[in-house]
């Protein structure tokens, strides 16, 4: 049926949680694109086999004409798919940005095709000098503040490093007090965890 | 970095000045364009100068901060001005990413309106062109240039689209809480769809809450009359 399979890959986009990206479906999507190209070319064939028998594509409405109709609708009902498809993975990428900052791990690098990775490339550099020019980092402080200060402890060893106010040795299952705009970056690596008392 | 208007804009020094600082109504100024923008549906006029006042407020109060460590001043009292500061601070970055979203969201409406587009801060029209060339090029290069020739555009279904019609928009009828500031008549209330204004005539008194569509008080929005919540 046309348009089943545009209809699955837009599917896959509901399946699993919120804000997870599944790996890129190449074989589904070349299989939608390849779709178009075929309803195109039904439908040059039909406006050929009308333009033979010397009838106007603008007025005539027989059956040839309909037909054509269905392939052109078919054909962008996919496109909207195959965009949707896109846009809405565009949009988890966006989210990976904020939550992960320049570097993706490799297990999410695997999900992502060619382009994506182009992508998250190329939205990070105009994030990045977006907040270049504000002088500001915006992906830290996502949270409004209770306490500047927050009790954290360390889950993997991250070493000496240089805070706002001090430095620290953040050895792994150490406990700290730090700053929340401080600890927010581990926190968000999944390098730290806040203790709520 | 001084700041340009409040009455309680004073050479800057000790603690007092700067708590008349802090307490100037520049931010609360920001708290109020970051309700709006977080509460509207469409991006609002960036407020250039009340950012770039708030920004020189925040170094000012970094600085300070930064005075009282050094001179050993109570903890307690630095704790208390850094949490300001904090706030203040997520405030500011919190303003900018909910434009930033709406940015992304509706960037080629805003790209294609120049309305809209008027109302971006400079760096954010820089971001906005940086931006819609990578999503652009990501959509092409997956999808559209593999379509046949009619169905390459990315703002229309085919060539025989007669609008774009794959440009998200806003949804300006959807409904918001706003509050009065001051007196509205009923005749500010006229919706540019006059059959619809007419069939509920009302007005707002100073304080009130209204649940009502965006944009039958964008235009009051934009003068100050109301606010949203």
């Amino acid at each position: 049926m046309y348009g089943r399979k545009a209809s699955q890959l837009v599917k896959e986009l509901t399946g699993g949680e919120k804000g997870q990206l599944k790996a890129f479906n190449d074989d589904l999507f070349n299989q939608v694109i390849k779709e178009c190209s075929s309803h195109h070319v039904g439908l040059q064939a039909l406006f050929r086999n009308m333009q033979e028998e010397g009838l106007d594509i603008q007025t005539t409405r027989n059956a040839d004409f309909y037909g054509a109709l269905i392939h052109h609708l078919s054909l962008t009902r996919n496109k909207r798919c195959l965009m949707a498809y896109m846009y809405n993975r565009a949009e988890v990428i966006r989210s990976l940005k904020w939550k992960l900052g320049r570097v993706l791990p490799n297990e999410l690098v695997t999900k992502l095709s060619n382009s994506e990775k182009e992508y998250f490339k190329g939205y990070s550099a105009a994030l990045d000098a977006y907040m270049n020019e504000m002088n500001l980092d915006l992906t830290v402080d996502m949270v409004p503040p209770k306490d500047p200060y927050i009790q954290v402890r360390v889950l993997d060893d991250i070493g000496e490093v240089l805070l706002t106010d001090r430095s620290a040795n953040l050895a792994r299952y150490s406990m700290h007090f730090l700053k929340r705009t401080d600890a927010e970056q581990y926190i968000c690596q999944g390098l730290m965890e806040e203790l709520l008392s | 970095m001084d700041s340009e208007s409040g009455p309680a804009d004073k050479p800057s020094g000790g603690a007092e000045e700067l708590e008349a600082l802090v307490s100037t109504t520049d931010v609360e100024l920001l708290k109020r364009a970051w309700r709006n923008e977080k509460a509207a549906p469409e991006i609002l006029r960036f407020e250039t100068h009340l950012i770039d006042r708030v920004a020189g407020q925040l170094q000012l109060m970094e600085e300070t901060v930064d005075d009282f460590v050094e001179t050993g001043i109570d903890p307690l009292t630095v704790s208390l001005y850094q949490m300001d500061l904090d706030r203040t601070q997520f405030l500011l970055r919190s303003y900018l990413r909910v434009r930033l979203q709406k940015i992304e969201k509706f960037m080629f409406h805003i790209l294609k309106t120049n309305e809209l587009h008027d109302r971006l801060s400079k760096q954010e029209k820089n971001f906005t062109r940086r931006y819609s060339e990578v999503i652009g090029k990501h959509l092409e290069e997956s999808v559209l240039l593999n379509l046949p020739d009619n169905y390459q555009s990315l703002l229309r279904q085919s060539t025989t689209s007669e609008e774009d019609d794959m440009v998200p928009e806003p949804q300006m009828d959807a409904f918001v809480v706003c509050r009065a500031r001051e007196y509205v008549g009923p005749s500010e209330l006229q919706d540019s769809n006059k059959s619809l204004a007419t069939d509920l005539l009302m007005e707002m008194e100073p304080g009130e809450l209204f649940f009502i569509p965006f944009k039958r008080i964008k235009k009051l929005l934009e003068n100050g009359k109301v606010d949203l919540v």
